[in-house]
């Protein structure tokens, strides 16, 4: 009878887990940013992603040495980052997806924290999403370098701002102090109302 | 009825025996050797499958210039080997994370047209996803294309898997490795100069 019971019981909760996998949609902060296809004429093209897996075993091997950078490297569950150089042939159809995308973002509730128009027409874009009242559960980077290229970042996982800005200081990293400065200001605790700067 | 007599078992004499074991060792030992010789250049599988998806990818004949293959036997015996060797630190955490390793190098021959590196990326990628590897990380820029590609599952950090190809225009290489990338990382991360390095990577 037991054996009776036990097996469907198990199939059921089988089947729901396995419901739950295939409704389980992207990660909370992860952003769809597509596929982009290479430029021809050997234009430039980088595509970057690296998952949970490899982030943990990144952080158990720097564990002993550094810490810091460990614990960071647990927090952060998914790290994409894309690149492609603007041709003659893709610039108008990259700059209208870049474009597309920070209005999905803007749509979806992102919070919109930085936004720089550079004098040669660089265009960046920084967005968050936060978890609860500390911590944030994905960022995202859209930059625009109107005869060079356009960059996607998007950084997802249990982000403590303070975690970054420790670890620039304890590496002396100006660029992840900055980061990690930036992030703490869009930390929900901390938020100021959004500033659009212009970049003199 | 009477039981039909048991036919008595013939057994072969010890003598005759170690006699056959004498004359066969000579034999497998040979095989192994010639088995662990020709492993020696041959691609090992993860790398074989990389370089067979995109050697099925295109209209391209590519040339082979060299494929190398040290399993673990061949690792390990290199390992014990140079450990009574004063050796550079820097060499000596390399030579403890590699497991195992395989290269091949290929060669467009002359006059051929260039292979479309989009096509190669994704030529890659079908091969390596369908043995269940994810692409990391994937660069093109001017002639040159890498790709560099890990295990969806099972990433242990004492057994890490990596195939990586890199392509300049002219010459294809197919690496694959297997390690521990633990005493490689902890000899850099003491080294005096990472800090200088890791900003100036940062700001890159």
């Amino acid at each position: 009878m037991n054996t009776m019971i036990r097996y469907p019981l198990a199939a059921a909760v089988l089947a729901v887990g396995v419901g739950f996998n295939v409704l389980a949609g992207p990660l909370p902060g992860q952003v769809d940013f597509g596929k982009f296809t290479p430029p021809g004429d050997g234009g430039q093209f980088v595509e970057v992603q690296v998952n949970s897996n490899l982030l943990s075993l990144a952080a158990q091997v720097v564990e002993k040495q550094q810490p810091d950078a460990a614990k960071l490297l647990r927090s952060v569950q998914l790290v994409h980052v894309n690149v492609v150089g603007l041709t003659d042939g893709n610039r108008a159809e990259l700059e209208k997806r870049v474009r597309q995308i920070r209005h999905d973002l803007d749509a979806q509730g992102w919070d919109h924290n930085v936004s720089v128009q550079g004098k040669d027409g660089q265009d960046v874009g920084i967005y968050t999403k936060t978890r609860g009242g500390e911590a944030l559960a994905g960022l995202a980077i859209t930059v625009i370098q109107p005869r060079e290229q356009v960059v996607l970042i998007n950084i997802v996982g249990d982000i403590r701002p303070e975690q970054v800005a420790a670890l620039g200081d304890k590496l002396d990293i100006k660029p992840l102090k900055d980061v990690g400065a930036a992030l703490k200001d869009a930390s929900p605790k901390e938020k100021a109302p959004k500033e659009s700067a212009p970049e003199n | 009825m009477n039981p039909s007599p048991v036919p008595p078992v013939r057994r072969l004499p010890a003598r005759r025996l170690w006699l056959w074991a004498l004359l066969l060792t000579p034999v497998l030992l040979l095989v192994v050797l010639g088995v662990g010789v020709a492993s020696c250049f041959h691609l090992g599988s993860d790398a074989w499958a990389l370089r067979d998806g995109l050697m099925k990818s295109g209209s391209v004949e590519w040339r082979q210039k060299i494929a190398l293959n040290a399993n673990y036997l061949t690792v390990g015996t290199v390992r014990a080997g140079l450990s009574f060797v004063k050796l550079d630190p820097g060499a000596r955490a390399a030579l403890q994370s590699v497991r195992s390793a395989g290269v091949g190098v290929y060669q467009l021959p002359s006059g051929t047209p260039q292979p479309d590196r989009a096509t190669m990326l994704d030529a890659a990628d079908s091969a390596m996803t369908g043995c269940g590897w994810e692409r990391v990380v994937g660069v093109m820029d001017g002639k040159d294309l890498v790709a560099i590609y890990v295990p969806g599952k099972n990433v242990s950090v004492h057994s890490l898997k990596c195939c990586v190809m890199v392509f300049n225009g002219k010459e294809m290489v197919l690496v694959s490795a297997r390690g521990n990338p633990e005493p490689l990382v902890t000899y850099a991360l003491k080294q005096p100069g990472f800090r200088d390095q890791a900003r100036w990577l940062a700001q890159r």
